[in-house]
């Protein structure tokens, strides 16, 4: 949670995912039950015309509304199988593959907790495929499933407990946007109500994908080995599941929300669109694409690093068009310094530990992809002009992630309803100007102010801001000391993502002695230490 | 399986005559036998048997040159980097752009045809490759566009561009050869000095000289044979050898009229299976263009942005064996 955030409207007690879980044991087998945090007291048995009226779907349509429910993602698939014929989209299906430890070969006497769990996706079309669905083995219980509802537009979020067969629906993609609901339940971690891949870029650290397989020895230890999940990953793998369901998925679920924004029929208001413009709610995971055994062992002379940690390069050149950062390289020499002077371990937490960092070098949060589809789709449909949206994150700049400053702004943005302020860009440029702390040299206020008087034509002086930026970082990553204090940063962004609820994982990112602290970027590329 | 008969053409493309797919299979087979007795983990199944009942490995990985992402970044760069020049496209997968009259793209063109296929036609039959060049690349070519001295040039003026249509591989390292090589040498298990095993595949491709160990396809390949070779396997590649387009992934790609794009995928040599060569181009009678098409909301300017979305797949067999493998140190 983003402490500084101020939501639309008042939030009553957050109500966190295991809420849902401790709450929905006990429940009626054989039944769908509705239960969502923050609206819901407690679960309530949906009788047939309720389910039909408010489930929209065609898991809910093919499966549950047909009286079978299902005890483990295998039986998912097979009643949505039984329930279309042969040709039908439905009938597609493919799997993947994800686990903190996949890459890491087992090892006599040592259990490592890989975290494995498998993502299943039924259907295909130009959205993506219609279901998905999460378990951490095929023929075991507790399933999380995400169903597009043909209704209401966005997906329907349902889960099991254990092997129970009571099914509990737990709310829509919209439920993600407003209180009571935000933040509750599944919204804990689909902060927007969107699929996560949280390692959505290759190379996808952690998925079984073409950059770096799971090990094979391992299936035969999670007792998975010859089965037909296993057997029948779906080629290409992480990247299939990139391009083909969750980039398609989160489009999908922008374009019919911001559609229903901008058409009145929607709760939300576009302060909550810049919400994800200006705070950081929840982040993807991006790494270099060199192994960091192949740099420390030496094998290859130099770490390419994710631009996104030095800028948002995503929002403010892929979608404003301001100049793209030259590519970060550190010497392997230095990458593997580091790694010496700050004793960087991988660890379960429990049986497993060892030397070095995590299969990818220098795993760092960057923007959700789910906030910059955001941002592009606000700018398409007129909700936020590209001079407001350039101003506003050229703001502390260095920093494209966690800014506090960047997040102050928000304070002056209204709630009102999309349409009902005139010029909702202008009037939010002028709350700005207009604030006292708009006079003050330093604040962020007047740090956009500035930013502001470009003019519709800003593309000459944010570059021109860019490039001493991008100068400036690329000298110190030469050095040991630069690059000691990146990682010192980039470790600082971590603890900040540990602290969601995202992460699920110990082996995540790797440990390092490393104290915490405050950590942030400058404009000249050195790192306040707070 | 039993010991294959012969090594088909690839995608079983039956445009040659009998004596010259034979004639085919025996430098397929030359290929491979001249490096089995280096590599005794690596067999050529003209020659041995391999049982019945096994499952190949289907290894699959994007088109789109994860050596020029790794070293442009995931911004736009690395789209006109990879249109630039043929000798960009490095991962088994070429291609080129029309445009019409307005610059918006109408159709790319996609390949996974190795040279020695054409060599084998030029060689064998000039006229079935004038016939080839006509009907894939343009009918204005001519045999003395295509040879040089009675050779063959692969990289002739009609392949060579990024632009028009092409006809087959000419980047240096997508040849059949070089694939064939690889997964022979990957055979070999390495080791640092120390003796520690590398299983790292990056480190593995540095070690061994197996290539650029930042590709999307040869690390990856290597680190699947070299991980069979560890367990006393043997392998090899999978018949009809050759690389192929496992396919577009046309999710999220949006279209006028919000046809699903894979309609508009066309596999032009070999069956949608075994796909050597497809394009992509929207039906003159849709109205609209391959250009007007979007993806993640950016219409389509440039080829590498429809590669991002094309996998490419080669096959490998996996024989159980009871090979005992030593390990060599890096460069040996």
């Amino acid at each position: 949670m983003n402490s500084g955030v101020t939501p639309s409207r008042a939030v009553p007690p957050h109500r966190p995912c295991v809420d849902l879980e401790r709450q929905s044991e006990g429940l009626d087998d054989d039944a769908v039950h509705r239960f969502i945090l923050g609206s819901d007291d407690r679960p309530n048995k949906l009788s047939p015309q309720e389910a039909t009226q408010q489930l929209g779907d065609r898991f809910a349509q093919l499966v549950l509304l047909k009286g079978v429910f299902p005890r483990n993602a295998g039986e998912v698939l097979n009643a949505i199988e039984q329930a279309v014929p042969s040709g039908h989209p439905l009938r597609v299906q493919q799997f993947f593959l994800v686990g903190e430890g996949t890459q890491i070969a087992p090892m006599p006497g040592v259990a490592v907790n890989r975290n494995l769990r498998f993502v299943a996706t039924v259907g295909k079309g130009p959205g993506g495929p219609d279901i998905m669905v999460s378990a951490f083995h095929p023929d075991h219980g507790t399933i999380e499933l995400m169903a597009w509802d043909l209704a209401v537009g966005g997906f329907n979020y349902y889960r099991t407990v254990g092997t129970s067969s009571a099914w509990v629906f737990a709310g829509n993609s919209r439920h993600a946007l407003t209180a009571p609901t935000r933040d509750n339940g599944p919204f804990e971690s689909h902060k927007s109500g969107h699929f996560l891949m949280k390692e959505l870029r290759e190379p996808w650290v952690n998925w079984h994908s073409p950059k770096a397989r799971a090990v094979p020895s391992i299936f035969a230890e999670e007792n998975l080995l010859d089965h037909p999940w296993v057997a029948n990953l779906a080629p290409g793998d992480a990247y299939t599941l990139e391009e083909d369901v969750t980039i398609p998925a989160i489009q999908r679920w922008t374009k019919a929300r911001l559609e229903a924004l901008v058409s009145g029929n929607s709760d939300e208001t576009p302060r909550r669109v810049l919400e994800q413009v200006l705070t950081t709610l929840t982040v993807n995971l991006a790494s270099s694409n060199t192994s960091s055994v192949a740099a420390a062992t030496g094998a290859v002379p130099r770490v390419d690093l994710p631009d996104t940690f030095f800028v948002d390069s995503a929002a403010l050149s892929e979608v404003l068009g301001l100049m793209s950062p030259p590519r970060p390289f550190v010497p392997s020499t230095l990458y593997a310094e580091s790694l010496k002077t700050f004793d960087v371990r991988l660890t379960d937490d429990s049986q497993f530990e060892r030397p070095g960092d995590t299969h990818f070098a220098f795993v760092v949060p960057e923007r959700a992809f789910e906030d910059t589809d955001t941002l592009w789709e606000a700018i398409e449909r007129g909700i936020l002009s590209r001079r407001l949206a350039a101003s506003l994150l050229m703001v502390d700049f260095p920093n494209p992630i966690f800014s506090e400053k960047r997040q102050r702004l928000l304070e002056h943005v209204p709630d009102s309803a999309f349409g009902q302020v005139g010029d909702f860009s202008q009037s939010i440029a002028d709350a700005i100007r207009a604030s006292a702390a708009a006079t003050q040299p330093g604040t962020p206020e007047n740090e956009f102010a500035q930013l502001w008087d470009a003019g519709e034509d800003f593309k000459a002086p944010f570059d021109a801001l860019l490039q001493n930026y991008y100068t400036a970082f690329g000298e110190r990553l030469a050095t040991q000391e630069g690059f000691d204090g990146y990682v010192r940063l980039a470790e600082a962004r971590r603890d900040r993502v540990k602290a969601m609820p995202i992460t699920e994982s110990p082996m995540l990112f790797s440990r390092t002695n490393i104290p915490s602290g405050e950590r942030t970027m400058r404009a000249d590329g050195t790192v306040e230490e707070a | 399986m039993a010991v294959l008969s012969r090594f088909d053409t690839p995608a079983r493309l039956d445009e040659l005559s009998e004596g010259d797919r034979v004639s085919w299979s025996a430098k397929v087979a030359e290929m491979i036998e001249q490096l089995t007795g280096a590599f005794p983990q690596f067999y050529n199944p003209t020659v041995d048997d391999t049982p019945s009942g096994l499952t190949p490995a289907a290894i699959a990985w994007p088109a789109f040159s994860a050596r020029v992402l790794r070293e442009e970044g995931p911004g736009a760069a690395r789209w006109d980097r990879a249109d630039s020049s043929r000798d960009e496209q490095d991962e088994y997968c070429e291609w080129s752009v029309e445009r019409g009259g307005d610059d918006k793209i109408i159709r790319v063109t996609f390949t996974t045809e190795v040279p020695e296929y054409w060599e084998h036609a030029a060689e064998n039959d000039p006229n079935r490759l004038l016939d080839l060049y006509h009907r894939f690349v343009d009918p204005r070519v001519e045999l003395v566009d295509l040879f040089d001295g009675g050779e063959y040039v692969p990289r002739n003026p009609w392949n060579t561009s990024t632009e028009g249509r092409l006809a087959h591989f000419v980047q240096r390292s997508n040849t059949l050869e070089a694939a064939i090589r690889l997964v022979a040498e990957a055979t070999i298990l390495r080791a640092r000095e120390d003796g520690t095993p590398v299983t790292d595949r990056q480190e593995l491709v540095a070690c061994a000289g197996l290539g650029d160990p930042f590709r999307n396809s040869d690390p990856q390949i290597a680190e699947i044979v070299n991980d069979a070779a560890t367990l006393g396997n043997e392998i090899t590649l999978l018949d009809p050898v050759g690389l192929y387009l496992d396919g577009l992934l046309s999710s999220g790609m949006e279209t006028h009229d919000g046809a699903d794009a894979a309609e508009f995928w066309q596999v032009e040599r070999g069956s949608p299976g075994h796909a050597v060569r497809a394009s992509f181009a929207v039906p003159e009678d849709r109205g609209y263009v391959v250009g007007d098409i979007k993806i993640n909301g950016r219409p389509i300017t440039r080829g590498a942005q429809v590669a991002d979305k094309v996998r490419v797949r080669i096959g490998a067999v996996v024989k159980p064996g009871d090979h005992q493998p030593g390990r060599r140190r890096c460069g040996e």
